[in-house]
């Protein structure tokens, strides 16, 4: 059964999410004209949407693991 | 195997389920790509197929529509309609069809965004039907620039109805799944930004596949798997824009539930522009996995849980992957300038003898005013 001890590591993060959130405000703030590389699609992480819901899919019917890409839909095909 | 005469028995059968679906496909672009002239800057559709083919035997074959329509400067629309079209549905099912059995699913979503100011809200649905399986869900969204466009913090809910038929009986067995999920976005440099999110979910009601044997007392019985699962993600990603025009990729995830089973994911890759128009990419990733506190080989006596699922094992695996795309500058194959061609291949190894090979072949077809 679940012990509150293996809980941690997910309250952990939680906290650190929330940390970040807090603490990017004061985070340096990179200009319009400083953001060409940051443009290429290259540094988009939602660059390869259809690819990405793809190999989620694939891979949650083959792996006990699921999730960090967001909420998505169910349905398996992988009997 | 025996499910591999059957699989090969079966070709029209694929053959005409994914050419239905990549007609329809066609048929969408060809219909709605050129009425839809307004203004847009993301404006577009994607075309994709997918083969999954596996050490088993198992083919799966993935036709996949993704439009992704501006409706007016603050309301887009996202909609995705996809087909599996499974040759032999694995062991399990290759046991009692040793001819194998023909299988297939299709989904369909839609996602409505609308922006305000900074924020943009999102809310969708998805829908997928196959052979004993039928998935519900509803989806909401919403996500805030901050710090001039540095910061993106993101949160999202979705509730889902899984109702999965205990074949070969006709009953049907109902499981809840509710999921949440936080994300922050920050831009560091000039040439990094940084990721990190959490999801939880929680998994109501029947939780074992009817499909998977597991061998208890040296007989071979569906398992029985807990009624309520919590699960939690952890997962942080970095892109660092490299000289060269190369940049790199990597991303962590951690992942723990309440029935015990821990897991380690990560990944790096890179990607490289050659000229203006072609985009190399390589990646890898390395997966464990701890099986759940009920997993065992075999069991024996009575025990209240057991399990013959090989996602619940123990078990480590690996990803390689390889993907080009292609986007000549004045368009490809005729199409629009800004239309690109996706080519991608996998291949993913596993501890527990299984390997596979999956390939994916796409155009992306930009379409709107403001396409390139």
């Amino acid at each position: 059964m679940p012990s509150s001890d293996r809980a941690n590591p997910s309250r952990r993060a939680v906290f650190a999410v929330c940390l970040l959130a807090a603490v990017s405000g004061a985070c340096a703030s990179v200009q319009p004209w400083q953001r060409a590389r940051l443009a290429d699609p290259c540094m988009t992480f939602e660059a390869n949407a259809a690819l990405t819901a793809y190999a989620s899919h694939w891979q949650e019917s083959r792996e006990g693991s699921s999730g960090g890409a967001g909420v998505q839909g169910g349905g398996c095909a992988c009997k | 195997m025996p499910a591999n005469s059957g699989s090969r028995s079966r070709l029209p059968f694929r053959l005409g389920l994914t050419a239905g679906a990549l007609a329809t496909g066609a048929l969408f672009a060809m219909v709605f790509a050129p009425t839809f002239g307004r203004k847009s800057e993301s404006e577009d559709i994607n075309i994709f197929f997918h083969g999954f083919q596996d050490s088993r035997g198992v083919t799966v074959l993935s036709p996949t529509v993704d439009l992704t329509k501006d409706f007016t400067d603050r309301t887009s629309l996202k909609a995705k309609f996809g087909v599996d079209a499974i040759s032999a549905s694995s062991d399990s099912c290759a046991r009692c069809h040793p001819d194998g059995i023909r299988s297939a699913r299709a989904v369909a979503s839609a996602t409505l965004n609308r922006k305000y100011g900074d924020t943009t809200v999102g809310i969708g649905g998805e829908f997928s039907q196959e052979n004993f399986y039928r998935a519900t869900t509803l989806s909401t969204s919403v996500s805030r620039n901050l710090n001039k466009g540095n910061t993106t913090i993101a949160g999202g809910y979705a509730f889902s109805l899984n109702q999965p038929v205990l074949h070969p009986s006709e009953f049907t067995e109902r499981q809840y799944a509710h999921d949440a999920y936080a994300s922050v976005t920050q831009t560091l440099t000039k040439t990094t930004v940084v990721q990190v999110g959490v999801e939880v979910a929680q998994i109501r009601g029947y939780q074992t596949s009817p499909f998977l044997r597991a061998a208890l007392n040296g007989v071979l019985v569906p398992g029985n798997s807990p009624d309520l699962r919590n699960r939690y993600t952890f997962s942080a990603r970095i892109k660092q824009a490299l000289p060269a025009s190369t940049y790199l990729d990597i991303d962590y995830r951690r992942y723990h539930d309440s029935w015990q089973l821990d897991s380690n994911s990560f990944g790096i890759g890179l990607s490289r522009h050659f000229g203006d128009t072609i985009v190399a990419s390589g990646a890898v990733r390395l997966y464990d996995q701890t099986g759940a506190y009920f997993y065992a080989p075999s069991y024996t006596g009575s025990p209240l849980y057991y399990t013959g699922d090989f996602r619940l094992f123990p078990f480590n695996s690996d990803l390689v992957t390889g993907r080009v795309v292609y986007t000549p500058k004045d368009g490809l194959f005729g199409m629009r300038p800004g239309s690109a061609l996706t080519l991608q291949y996998e291949r993913y190894w596993t501890t527990r003898s299984f390997d596979a090979a999956i390939f994916t072949g796409g155009i992306t077809i930009p379409f709107g005013r403001k396409a390139p």
